[in-house]
């Protein structure tokens, strides 16, 4: 009676969660609600349907894990005595499980006219896949990244696939020394990585255009990138930097001595926000580390340097200049554009260094310094009009106050005769 | 024959001349408050002057204010002087009249036979909070537009008329290019055409009644007052005055020039401390801080009531204040004063500072 009851109030209480009567129509459930009573919140199965994105379209417990849903009085009918039911299933039989509907466009096209089917081939081309296709049973599969029941989309902040969740994702096995032992993969990546640039950007400040671990590694078909490709993948969003450097003379080096060309100098999880003292010849260098002091490179380095420290300083002494001018009242909209000018020449010019070409990074920030001098030239006619509207003042104020005076001294004088008249 | 025996012929100057001639002004310890009204007069001539200059180059419109405010400031030979002159002496304008309005107050120059000189001044300073009201959006920048939007949604918890207050005032429901070209007409038409005719009505009865004076200089018999000549000596002592604040006006103009600002952007989110022009941070002061709900009425309406009681109070205390017309003490209406001053002083620096 007891337990009876018990089962009574679950299937209200689950009837009154879901809206609809999903253990009346599911064998799977109704059972499920009634032998899961005694485990945590955590691992009661039904607990993660609210937000599963699989019962949300309309699949079951039956879909993936076979036997018959209907069967509501014969538990063996609903499982045991059922040729399609699989019960749990085994990493290795996942492929075929999620990609039975996975990897068929027709089923897939059901519920989004774009959506991949790509991802059990790509798997199978990944570190991932190649291991587990070796018998490896601890390498991840699907589940492993996407979770269990309870699977929301990629694009739910909660998921764990969501961009700003891949890094923690992947660290729970990439992180883990036991784990990664037998494969002699480091596990310092993600401790790198969310100290590094794009792990501030993307963790602290929340920019989901920032890169996680699937934008350079691939998500499916991850995999390590070879030094060739290193270029391609940072090239994905810094295409400039890219495209000048694949035109260097440093490119085929760096390939020969098999460096991967941007990471050689940048990092790779730990890549650090450049600073203009990357150039030069400073303990911070990035060229000193390869180059002797009697390489040519010190030169070509320390003439970067100098051309951006010149275009920083100048841009400094130019916007202090009219911002004095702006707290004199003065209109400095139209410095503004070639303040803003001179910035964008700034950045360029950082971006033209990957050139590694003297010439061409001297011809893009010429336009900079112009526009600096523009700036400042603009900011002295409008000084001199402060100081002209001063000296204007001072002269008014002079006039004004001899008026004040010799009316004053009028009225006292006529105040005085008319005195002497009274008496 | 002169120009003046001409006019002389026709409209009879020699009167005008014997009246002003014989005009005398009392002299005493509180003389010196009577520069007062001349100067918000100059102010307002300064205004009239200056404002006639920016319309040549002012051009209204959402699209078009802001670049032609712009324009006049850093294209146009003065147009920055222009301006700037016209902003501060606008401030200078509404604080010289309410000095003006408490000495007279004080002095109880309100009260009979000059009732209604005191109705006529307190109209001319509702007319002048309307000029700044209106003014401070012409330029169309970004604290202007949400502070005539926090003012005129003020206007909308009017009961009754409110809603139709609003959009009387912002030409539809919202702030937008309709609004200006609104308050644009408002602030060079129809308040300067119904401020000249009070203005000439509060004048003409400052010359007829004469100044007043204090009870107890009234009661010393006329011939043993003091008093000077109206001309020459008073009128150039005030053109004096008058200098005297063309210069400080001059000196704020080069020296703190007033920030244009960013152009307004409908669409952008309200900046952070907005605040309206400083002769309305009492009002504004009190409607934030006021309880959502006084007794069983909205606390913006409270305030708004309080707020036109008071302003009623104020503006009938010549009707009010009876005992004064027969030379009697009435400290309690001095009391009202001073508590009024030091509440708009104390809420307006709290206004400021937090």
């Amino acid at each position: 009676m007891m337990k009876k009851s018990i089962w009574l109030y679950s299937f209200l209480i689950f009837s009154l969660l879901f809206g609809s009567n999903l253990s009346q129509e599911d064998a799977c459930i109704a059972c499920h609600v009634e032998v899961d009573q005694e485990l945590d919140d955590e691992d009661k199965i039904v607990n993660h349907f609210e937000s599963d994105i699989h019962i949300k379209v309309g699949l079951s417990c039956a879909d993936c894990h076979g036997g018959d849903p209907n069967a509501f009085d014969d538990e063996d009918e609903a499982m045991w005595e059922n040729e399609t039911f699989i019960g749990a299933i085994e990493k290795s039989e996942q492929l075929d499980v999620c990609g039975k509907c996975h990897s068929d466009p027709l089923f897939m096209r059901r519920y989004s006219t774009d959506v991949k089917v790509d991802q059990v081939s790509q798997y199978k081309t990944s570190g991932h896949g190649i291991s587990l296709a070796e018998g490896n049973d601890k390498v991840a599969v699907c589940t492993d990244c996407h979770n269990v029941h309870g699977i929301l989309p990629v694009n739910d902040p909660r998921a764990p696939v969501y961009a700003k969740n891949i890094p923690e994702t992947c660290s729970k096995c990439h992180s883990d020394d036991t784990r990664m032992f037998e494969s002699g993969l480091p596990t310092n990546q993600f401790d790198e990585y969310k100290n590094s640039v794009h792990g501030v950007a993307l963790l602290e400040n929340g920019d989901i255009g920032a890169p996680a671990c699937n934008d350079c590694h691939g998500s499916h078909g991850a995999t390590p990138p070879y030094v060739e490709n290193v270029d391609q993948i940072c090239g994905t969003c810094h295409s400039n930097n890219k495209n000048l450097f694949q035109k260097s003379h440093l490119n085929d080096i760096f390939l020969s001595k098999g460096f991967g060309q941007c990471e050689a100098c940048h990092g790779n999880h730990d890549v650090e926000k450049p600073t203009d003292e990357f150039l030069g010849w400073s303990s911070e260098s990035a060229c000193k580390p390869c180059h002797e002091d009697s390489h040519p490179a010190k030169l070509m380095a320390s003439h970067f340097y100098q051309t951006i420290d010149s275009l920083k300083i100048g841009l400094i002494q130019a916007h202090d200049m009219v911002e004095k001018a702006e707290h004199k009242g003065m209109i400095v909209s139209e410095l503004l554009f070639d303040l803003e000018d001179a910035k964008k020449t700034l950045i360029q010019t950082r971006t033209n260094i990957h050139s590694f070409n003297n010439a061409f990074v001297d011809s893009g920030a010429a336009p900079g310094f112009v526009s600096i001098q523009a700036a400042i030239n603009g900011t002295n006619v409008l000084l001199d009009e402060v100081i002209y509207r001063r000296k204007g003042l001072l002269a008014f104020s002079l006039i004004i106050t001899i008026f004040v005076i010799a009316i004053g001294l009028k009225v006292k004088e006529w105040k005085r005769i008319r005195e002497s008249e009274e008496v | 024959m002169s120009i003046y025996e001409w006019m002389n012929e026709r409209i009879d100057l020699d009167s005008v001349k014997k009246f002003a001639l014989k005009k005398r002004v009392p002299i005493f310890y509180g003389s010196v408050w009577y520069y007062l009204g001349g100067v918000s007069l100059f102010l307002f001539m300064v205004q009239v002057f200056t404002g006639i200059l920016l319309i040549l180059y002012y051009q209204p419109g959402a699209e078009t204010a802001y670049e032609s405010v712009k324009f006049i400031i850093s294209r146009v030979e003065f147009g920055w002087l222009i301006r700037e002159v016209h902003s501060w002496s606008a401030n200078l304008f509404i604080l010289f009249a309410f000095f003006h309005m408490f000495t007279v107050f004080f002095a109880k120059a309100y009260r009979k036979p000059r009732e209604m000189t005191w109705v006529t001044g307190m109209i001319l300073l509702m007319l002048s909070l309307g000029f700044g009201f209106s003014g401070y959006l012409l330029p169309w920048n970004e604290l202007a537009y949400f502070a005539t939007k926090v003012g005129s949604d003020i206007a909308g918890a009017v009961p009754v008329i409110g809603d139709f207050a609003l959009r009387l005032l912002r030409a539809g429901d919202e702030v937008s290019g309709a609004t200006l070209t609104r308050f644009y007409g408002i602030h060079t038409a129809l308040l300067p055409g119904i401020f000249t005719v009070v203005l000439g009505i509060h004048l003409i009865l400052v010359q007829v009644q004469g100044m007043s004076v204090p009870p107890e200089i009234e009661k010393i018999p006329e011939e043993k007052r003091k008093s000077i000549p109206f001309f020459p000596d008073f009128a150039l002592q005030d053109a004096m005055a008058w200098l005297i604040v063309l210069n400080l006006i001059a000196l704020l103009a080069v020296f703190f020039p007033w920030d244009l600002g960013s152009k307004a952007d409908p669409l952008a989110s309200a900046p952070a401390g907005i605040k309206p022009e400083w002769y309305f941070m009492f009002m504004f002061q009190t409607l934030k801080y006021i309880p959502a709900h006084v007794l069983f009425i909205e606390g913006e309406l409270f305030g708004i009531m309080l707020f036109s009681i008071g302003g009623l109070i104020w503006f009938l205390v010549p009707f009010l204040d009876k005992k004064a017309n027969d030379g009697i003490r009435t400290p309690f209406w001095t009391w009202f004063g001073i508590l009024l001053i030091i509440y708009m002083i104390v809420l307006t620096a709290w206004g400021y500072l937090t």
